[in-house]
């Protein structure tokens, strides 16, 4: 038995954001990890101290690539809350849709990466291309493919018609008749089940005790949803988190298939809730200066997230802060690599779906 | 050794090889943007009286803005493409064009710093006023002319 230390990332083929695992070895099995962060530390909760309330909006969905929509979302609540402002109905409907809309964006990149990463690149060319899609109907209805920047405090800046919302809901049911083809086989090819079965298996204690998030938790069992608790109207729509048991590599893939499906049916049903016809107001004017302090939580694709933002009666917040799902991620993450083997380790940390980008902001 | 046949993944390869293909050939084949999309800021100059707005609300300092010089200029690779100074310019002098930035292939920098991508405007500034002030019927001084 010989003890060698193998440095993981900052640049590995297999992550393309730095994180950097120290991997210490007794042959081909990791006896310890251990983490460094803050290759990609920008500053941007420090900016609320340049940029507006009203502008900070706009950075904060530059936290992440992926849940961009959300992180604007999360930001523009938080305030909303903290001033007392009534957002319009149908703009809550509208973010509940992009908020679905950027889940299947992050499922379908994931399940992408994912492919790579066990050596299953055409796999990853199909994610990818239907990912396409849904960055389409991104850019057509918010201006933007990855940075959308269509939430403001008050309600949203542009409104979806009806009848593009039903084109958009059509063009989601026939990718999601698609994906069925895609979610198979991740589901039936004896080779993926070969590579993820029985590896990394958090149980659902060990999940419970490192305070896993997201899907990490469910595929381990544990029905936690931050959408459960209904705000966000997702009180008026009917789901049921997605559960898994087996807690391994291959169940947290079957959560994320399952997320897609499931994120389509949601749409389906906020479109058929929100108030119908055009015109309808989707912004209410906001005046003043924010005073208070607040937590908002919402539901990222790869789980809670929390905001605080803390306001001081002045045009600049006091302090703004994101608890990343990923942050709260990387407990478990550490306890699976360790007691696996190197080839696996790959496997184990993509299965979490790191984003360093929203963990160091 | 699992049978080929019955791998999911082959009904789709075969169709794949007969299928075409789903990317293109950028740059020769440039996909057109969508009717709201967000591009580069287009500025009017004319129009322009120099508020300094647009610049006090750029979260990415990406305006500069002087009054007195009458000068406007943009950073477009600092440019977030919010839209926040489209919106606030009360006389319509910024837009949004649907293209997107120039993609730059190499390092453009300048050897007097000037980074790329930045353009400029400015108007002369307006000589000082030589006519005479004269006094109205109601006190208050009017310029004459």
């Amino acid at each position: 038995m010989k003890r060698t230390i193998i440095p993981f990332g900052p640049q590995h083929p297999v992550l393309p954001e730095p994180i950097v695992l120290d991997l210490i070895l007794m042959d081909e099995k990791v006896m310890d990890a251990i983490p460094t962060i803050g290759y990609i530390h920008r500053g941007l909760e420090m900016m609320v101290e340049r940029v507006e309330y009203t502008e900070m909006g706009f950075v904060v969905e530059r936290i992440c690539g992926i849940c961009s929509f959300m992180h604007g979302m999360g930001y523009c609540v938080s305030l909303e809350s903290i001033m007392n402002v009534e957002v319009p109905e149908r703009a809550r409907w509208l973010r509940l849709i992009w908020a679905e809309i950027s889940r299947i964006q992050s499922h379908l990149l994931w399940l992408g990466l994912g492919a790579d990463a066990f050596g299953f690149e055409n796999l990853f060319m199909h994610c990818w291309r239907m990912r396409e899609q849904i960055l389409d109907i991104f850019e057509k209805t918010t201006g933007g493919r990855i940075i959308h920047s269509v939430n403001r405090i008050g309600g949203v800046k542009r409104d979806i018609s009806d009848s593009e919302l039903a084109a958009i809901l059509a063009q989601l049911q026939e990718l999601g008749a698609a994906f069925g083809e895609t979610a198979r086989v991740f589901e039936t090819d004896p080779s993926i089940r070969h590579r993820l079965s029985g590896v990394g298996v958090l149980t659902t204690e060990d999940a419970r005790a490192v305070d896993a998030v997201g899907p990490m938790a469910r595929a381990s069992g544990i029905a936690i949803d931050t959408r459960l608790s209904g705000a966000h109207l997702y009180d008026r729509v009917d789901f049921e988190p997605m559960v898994e048991s087996a807690g391994d590599c291959l169940a947290r893939v079957l959560v994320r298939l399952r997320e897609v499906d499931q994120s389509i049916d949601i749409i389906r049903q906020a479109i058929e809730r929100m108030p119908k016809g055009d015109g309808q107001a989707i912004e209410t004017r906001v005046r003043g200066v924010p005073d208070g302090e607040v937590f908002t939580r919402l539901e990222q694709p790869r789980g809670e997230v929390i905001y605080y933002v803390k306001a001081n009666g002045t045009r600049f917040l006091e302090r703004f802060r994101a608890r990343t799902p990923t942050f709260a991620n990387i407990p478990a993450m550490i306890k699976l690599v360790k007691g696996s083997q190197l080839a696996d380790v790959p496997n184990i940390i993509l299965t979490i779906d790191p984003c360093i980008s929203c963990t160091e902001r | 050794m699992a049978n080929p046949f019955r791998l999911p993944m082959v009904p789709r390869a075969l169709r794949n090889l007969v299928s075409r293909p789903a990317t293109r050939r950028y740059p020769t084949e440039v996909r057109p943007h969508f009717a709201g999309t967000r591009g580069a800021i287009e500025f009017d100059v004319d129009s322009c009286v120099f508020c300094m707005l647009c610049a006090r609300r750029c979260p990415a300092v990406a305006i500069t803005c002087s009054r007195e010089d009458r000068f406007w200029a943009i950073d477009q690779l600092t440019c977030i493409a919010c839209g926040v100074c489209v919106e606030v310019c009360n006389k319509n002098s910024l837009s949004m064009s649907v293209a997107s930035r120039r993609v730059h292939t190499r390092t453009e920098v300048s050897p007097d710093g000037r980074r790329p991508g930045r353009e400029e405007w400015s108007k002369p500034v307006p000589a000082a006023p030589t006519a005479p002030v004269v006094a109205t019927p109601g006190g208050r001084a009017a310029e004459a002319g």
